[in-house]
């Protein structure tokens, strides 16, 4: 057996002790690589820098455990970012088992902000239904949601002042590990009650949701952990997103090296194979 | 029998089908109560449909362990996790944190899901890596079209690799953009296409496999 044929069945424990290292190291000794802002990410920033404090933004944190990585930092900084400039804050999840993940992420941001629940935000819980919860909204929010998660009567809140349904919402964010999400947020949302809406969503799902983007159906886009990482820095908090993008790094251009090494072993064998073929004959 | 098996199921779809699509174009107040009692219907009907999911799963599990079937044993981890959290849950009253103080249900979810479903993701990175190495290979031109994108987005998507490749950074912005957003789109306008077509099949009954094949 030739060293490329070696190579190209080389024991994948190699292969996941590469990538373990390549995780582990950058997370314990990050090197904090400059990050540059991509013009999808800074449109979701710019539209909440330019609403008026008082405005209502509607946060819809789709996603449930096993995307926490990449949105849990994204929802930390676009709370952040709305208690910062006073928004009032309607939170809510279209997934069962993110419920958890959502009230602990906003109260946690809230705490640290100062705010209040009922006053300055709001956490809705989820609701069965998947889609048509947004067409429920969309006609009235209270039939969809009579009580907050805590069990508090919604119509009367401070934080819900004004909103009726989701004609009131001044924008819009779906974090989305799925559907329904984006998606399900701009065709039963925003197409028939207009208003605007931004996406967030795990990396592999962004290049799914950029026709959306061009079209101008979503006005911004913030994409996996690198997106969190951008949005993190536009907001000048640095937190998990930004300490992670090393090791993503780190990662991605480990998987780079390998897939270019696994190329040049087989081309140097189909080469030989060929050779070898042209003796034989 | 077969009316209420087949014809009024299919009758109940022609109607309801058709006044839902034209409701969309219909902003008259009426119209808008209609689909606001339709959609808390909707809502009403989905929490049925997970208490028949989680019938539905019990009772197959139920078979396997019954039957003593291949991994009946995982079948027992179902039932005691599932049997476990319900009551747990609604012991808690559904809540993970009552003022402030996590509740046992909490600890499941914090302690127990939430570690499971990030291990699970996360294990996905080993295997995408190991799987890249062994099957990314440029046998045709297509495949090494698509090898080189995949690089140059791979690159443009982190710091590291910006840094190393500084064009990749916008290269990869335009294949996002441009050439992924187009093709993207073509795909979107066909499945809405046939989403379109499908509606009008089920609404006019020519496609009723959603009836069950029964005997009639």
């Amino acid at each position: 057996m030739s060293f490329a044929e070696r190579m190209l069945k080389i024991d994948r424990r190699i292969i996941f002790l590469i990538i373990g290292l390549c995780t582990l190291l950058p997370l314990l000794y990050p090197v904090g690589l400059p990050i540059r802002i991509s013009p999808e990410v800074r449109s979701v920033y710019d539209h909440i820098e330019a609403l008026p404090a008082d405005s209502v933004l509607l946060l819809s944190l789709d996603f449930d455990p096993a995307s926490k990585p990449e949105l849990h930092p994204q929802a930390i900084a676009l709370l952040r970012h709305a208690f910062r400039k006073h928004l009032r804050v309607v939170a809510m999840t279209l997934w069962v088992t993110g419920t958890g993940l959502a009230d602990q992420v906003i109260s946690q941001v809230a705490q640290e902000m100062g705010k209040e629940n009922g006053k300055d935000y709001v956490f809705l819980g989820w609701s069965p239904g998947g889609s048509s919860v947004i067409i429920n909204m969309g006609q009235d929010l209270y039939t969809a949601f009579p009580t907050d998660y805590s069990g508090k009567a919604t119509k009367g809140l401070a934080a819900l002042q004004g909103v009726r349904n989701l004609r009131d919402v001044n924008y819009a964010v779906s974090l989305a590990a799925g559907n329904p999400g984006v998606e399900a947020w701009y065709v039963f949302g925003k197409d028939k009650y207009k208003f605007e809406l931004g996406g967030g969503c795990t990396g592999v799902m962004a290049p799914g949701l950029y026709p959306l983007l061009r079209s101008g159906q979503i006005n911004g886009l913030i994409g996996g952990l690198r997106g969190a990482a951008e949005y993190e820095t536009l907001v000048g908090q640095k937190g998990r997103a930004v300490a992670g993008m090393d090791a993503q790094s780190a990662t991605h251009v480990a998987i780079v090296v390998l897939v270019i090494m696994c190329n040049l072993f087989y081309l140097s064998l189909r080469k030989s194979a060929k050779q070898q073929g042209q003796i034989g004959s | 029998m077969i009316f209420l098996r087949r014809q009024l199921p299919l009758l109940i779809t022609l109607i309801t089908g058709s006044v839902f699509a034209a409701q969309y174009y219909v902003p008259h107040p009426a119209s808008e109560q209609l689909l606001t009692s339709v959609t808390k219907w909707l809502q009403i009907i989905g929490g049925f449909a997970l208490v028949l999911g989680v019938t539905s799963l019990f009772h197959v599990h139920a078979v396997k362990i019954r039957r003593k079937e291949a991994g009946w044993g995982y079948s027992l981890v179902l039932y005691a996790g599932m049997l476990g959290t319900i009551v747990i849950g609604l012991w808690a009253g559904g809540k993970e944190s009552l003022n402030g103080t996590m509740t046992m249900f909490g600890w499941v979810y914090n302690y127990m899901m939430v570690p499971l479903q990030g291990t699970m993701f996360a294990i996905l990175a080993f295997f995408i890596a190991s799987a890249a190495y062994r099957s990314f290979r440029a046998r045709s031109r297509e495949a090494a079209v698509l090898l080189v994108a995949a690089v140059i987005v791979m690159m443009g998507r982190v710091p590291l690799g910006e840094y190393l490749l500084p064009l990749s950074g916008d290269v990869s912005q335009w294949i996002l953009n441009v050439l992924n957003a187009s093709v993207r789109r073509a795909i979107l306008i066909g499945v809405s296409l046939g989403a379109v077509a499908l509606s009008f099949k089920i609404i006019f009954g020519v496609e009723r496999s959603y009836l069950g094949g029964g005997k009639e």
